[in-house]
């Protein structure tokens, strides 16, 4: 039997033709090219890791292979017949499957239930006993205890990924799609996990495994594929990568795109954090912050750096750990109170978290501290919030032709700029920056960094939280980076190379990516 | 403990103590009333709660979806209305003609309301507060504030809500609630037997993941609503049948009640979980609550008040109690046994 010959991190069987190839796939979002010319096999019986930053193009090639987005061009062939996938629907007729961090069950149902629910031909009458039974089978054999009867609710996740996978080999898949897996799951999980994925080898199935632990990628894997910024970088066996090799295959894109903003004369320190933790979100973060500086926050998505930034606002507050602002212990328990401490938080969420998108950009600007703009019956003083907003449109050259103009007719960067003159106007002492620059133009972009540079040289301390590394690289006078709630290391800007900061973001000892 | 968990569902647990709360009510009635546990008192609790039920069964399928119906009150009402005037034009119709015209007649209502909800996007409760007012408007203009009397009714027709079919001891089985319980054993058995009726569970309990494996949720929210309609109707011809004199206000105020039952009896408003069955108890606790206290002489002002106050308390209590249950219930989880020898194990399971 060839697929039983099969042994880890052996080339699979090149004899074999593929299940799945994909070739010349492109696809297009506004302005974003989101993958271009990508051509990726997939064999039976092989584990093809895919690795790459936030934003390589990975999620939108999976949501290609599911249905999901149809590609611009390019061509999907199906053990060698060409096909379209137009919908999930259709995807799982191909025997394509796909499991994600959050398996998508159904909570009200029962196990059994929830593993056929979508097969034809079970018969219009559920026939309950059989239904079970069969369940009760296919769990059995892939070595899975578990209460068919019992409703999908109040399993564990790892019980969850198990009923997704019991319902994709019932479904006879033939190409198994695993999305980051094992973010949530603990190490006798994912143990339990690999088991599974290991028998779904044995048994001929594809695998496309998307995972950023580079270790679990090293351990599973027969073929490792790197993306970058949309394109296909490298297709390789594992026994032809290592750890750096594939980082450098991750960051090597051109740098100096940016310009490195001018260092500022450091003052005192204004924040200063110990062995802040959040129960189950992140542990032990420490770093201080100087008059005039930038501290950069780099990691991967979901490493828990917003729930850092969460944390010094008061929405979602620390556990325990101490914060000092100009050397006084302080305790954020709301946003009000870190407001009145003079720290500032602009949101990666314009829309969910940042602006009141209906109301003008006066109103929005005035919003945190309206306070000041209230006359002493309690009535706004719309002259002096007109004056106030026309002086930061003119300061942050938000392009509108009026400050009464709802902020959602706006472009995405003057938003950001909206954004940040709303908080600005709480005169901070300590700015938070949650990917200030996400979704915007180049030039509003630019605009942005500038302003960033010149409230750092008035004084103020920023905190800026970037997924976008050369951004990262160009602004910060030092890099913190998190991994999975965990600090790894504060670099200087000296120290601080997309390897570097990469191989710390990916976990990987600094002495192996040297 | 552990027999309990394993064979019965928290869910069921909490019908349990609805039916529990029933008989406690009926006790605490008794003694309050004289002359309670009589035939009489029976009839007339079980021919109100037969077409609480009777709507409560097609409110239960709607509200699994995520959806609400607020218009069976005006459908019903409609239905009753006109089904009556035909019948007292054509006293000649046959019986089962009569059900049908009224069925149809809430099915078309229906289609208006699941056309709008699942393809015209427009929120539920947004598109049935409408049909509400709509159809109850068609209702008083068509009707002329005319009011349908027994006396031009058919005798069949007339003698229906007193048709004894069968004795149990020395309680009557009257035909109307006979309907409604031959409605709750088929949707029933639906709910819990038929593929195509769990996917109103499944569409409920997760739409993202019903999506994903491409389960039609517009047309299962359809068939929600025209199946809602068509209990409706079937509950406006029992209620031409109980009363006999129809006004245009016939049967307003039982989307509330409809509602309420359904809550009462357990049925997740944010759609997913609950029975037809269990909304059949709530029926019960519902028509028994209004029935007996209009006995003890309390204004139907306060009845409303009631049953406002134990929509509030089931819907408020429902996620405490329940998430306590579930909690009780929850198992250690998954663990990894030995695979059989039967399968091939090569490669990584031998070493």
């Amino acid at each position: 039997m060839a697929a039983g010959r099969l042994v880890d991190g052996r080339p699979p069987d090149a004899g074999l033709p593929p299940v799945l190839e994909m070739s010349d796939i492109a696809k297009r979002f506004g302005a974003t090219q989101a993958l271009e010319a990508v051509s990726l096999t997939l064999r039976p019986g092989e584990v093809h890791a895919l690795l790459g930053e936030n934003g390589a193009g990975k999620s939108t090639l999976i949501k290609i292979m599911t249905g999901v987005y149809q590609p611009d061009r390019g061509e999907i062939r199906l053990a060698g017949q060409p096909v379209t996938i137009g919908s999930a629907a259709e995807a799982q007729r191909h025997g394509i499957a796909a499991i994600y961090q959050e398996p998508l069950l159904f909570p009200d149902l029962n196990v059994a239930e929830n593993i056929f629910i979508s097969h034809q031909g079970r018969g219009a009458v559920n026939n309950w006993r059989k239904m079970f039974r069969d369940a009760a089978d296919i769990l059995a054999a892939l070595g899975v205890s578990l209460d068919v009867r019992s409703p999908a609710r109040g399993l564990t996740l790892a019980a969850q990924q198990s009923v997704e996978i019991a319902k994709a080999i019932s479904l006879n898949v033939r190409v198994l799609i695993m999305d980051e897996p094992t973010a949530s799951l603990s190490a006798h999980e994912v143990a339990q996990l690999f088991k599974l994925v290991r028998d779904l080898r044995q048994k001929g199935v594809a695998i496309l495994f998307v995972s950023h632990r580079m270790e679990e990628v090293f351990e599973i894997a027969d073929t490792v594929t790197v993306f970058r910024d949309g394109r296909l970088i490298s297709t390789r066996p594992r026994a032809e990568v290592t750890p750096q090799s594939a980082i450098a295959d991750m960051v090597g894109r051109e740098v100096g795109l940016l310009k490195a903003r001018p260092a500022v004369a450091k003052g005192d320190t204004i924040l200063s954090v110990r062995n802040l933790s959040r129960e189950g979100v992140f542990r032990d973060v420490s770093f201080d912050i100087n008059r005039g500086e930038v501290l950069g926050f780099a990691g991967l998505i979901g490493a828990g750096r917003t729930d850092v930034g969460l944390a010094l606002f008061g929405i979602e507050p620390a556990s325990s750990g101490s914060i000092m602002l100009n050397g006084k212990e302080i305790s954020v328990r709301s946003p009000g109170e870190a407001m009145a401490h003079g720290i500032a938080y602009v949101s990666e969420d314009r829309r969910q978290l940042g602006l009141s998108l209906p109301m003008s950009i006066a109103a929005n600007i005035s919003l945190p501290v309206l306070r000041r703009f209230l006359t002493r019956l309690g009535l706004i003083r719309t002259g002096e919030e007109r004056k106030t907003a026309e002086a930061f449109r003119k300061r942050l050259a938000i392009r509108t032709p009026d400050v009464d103009l709802a902020v959602g007719k706006l472009s995405g960067g003057n938003q950001q700029k909206v954004m940040l003159s709303k908080w600005l106007n709480t005169h901070p002492r300590l700015l938070i920056l949650d990917e200030p620059t996400r979704g915007i133009d180049v030039g509003a972009k630019a605009e942005v960094h500038a302003m960033i540079g010149e409230l750092a040289a008035e004084g103020i301390g920023i905190l800026m939280i970037s997924s976008d590394m050369p951004e990262v690289l160009a602004m910060s006078d030092r890099v913190l980076v998190m991994r999975e709630g965990r600090q790894m290391g504060i670099f200087s800007r000296e120290e601080a190379t997309q390897e570097r900061v990469m191989t710390a973001a990916m976990g990987q000892q600094e002495d192996a990516a040297a | 403990m552990r027999w309990l968990q394993r064979h019965v569902r928290p869910e069921q647990v909490r019908e349990l103590s609805l039916l529990i709360l029933i008989i406690v009510a009926v006790i605490i009635f008794g003694s309050l009333i004289s002359g309670y546990y009589t035939a009489r008192t029976f009839n007339r609790i079980a021919s109100s709660v037969a077409i609480i039920t009777v709507v409560a069964a097609g409110q239960t399928l709607v509200v699994l979806t995520r959806n609400i119906d607020l218009s069976v009150g005006s459908i019903v009402g409609f239905t009753a209305y006109f089904t009556g005037m035909i019948v007292a034009a054509n006293n000649g119709l046959p019986a089962i003609v009569v059900v049908l015209i009224a069925i149809g007649m809430g099915m078309a209502m229906g289609i208006v309301n699941g056309v709008i909800v699942a393809w015209g996007g427009v929120p539920s409760i947004i598109v049935t507060l409408g049909t509400l007012a709509i159809y109850r408007g068609l209702l008083i203009d068509y009707s002329g504030a005319k009011t349908i009397t027994t006396e031009s009714l058919p005798k069949w027709l007339v003698d229906l809500p007193t048709t004894e079919l069968f004795y149990i001891g020395s309680i009557d089985m009257r035909a109307i609630v006979v309907i409604a319980i031959a409605v709750v054993i088929v949707f029933q058995l639906a709910t819990s037997l038929l593929a195509f009726f769990r996917r109103f569970y499944a569409i409920g309990s997760n739409p993202d993941a019903a999506a994903l494996i491409g389960l039609p949720a517009q047309r299962m929210v359809f068939t929600a609503f025209v199946l809602s309609g068509a209990l409706s109707g079937l509950a406006g011809f029992m209620t031409l049948a109980r009363f006999g004199n129809i006004t245009v206000v016939a049967a307003q105020g039982l989307e509330l009640q409809s509602v309420a039952a359904v809550v009462v009896g357990g049925v997740n408003i944010f759609g997913g979980s609950g029975t037809i069955f269990g909304a059949m108890l709530g029926a019960v606790m519902i028509g028994t609550l209004e029935q007996s206290l209009f006995r003890l002489g309390i204004s139907e002002f306060w009845r409303d008040a009631v049953l406002g106050l134990l929509i509030l308390l089931a819907v408020a209590s429902d996620a405490v109690i329940l998430n306590r249950l579930r909690a009780l219930w929850a198992r250690s989880g998954m663990t990894l046994v030995d695979k059989p020898a039967t399968l091939p194990t090569t490669g990584e399971a031998t070493r």
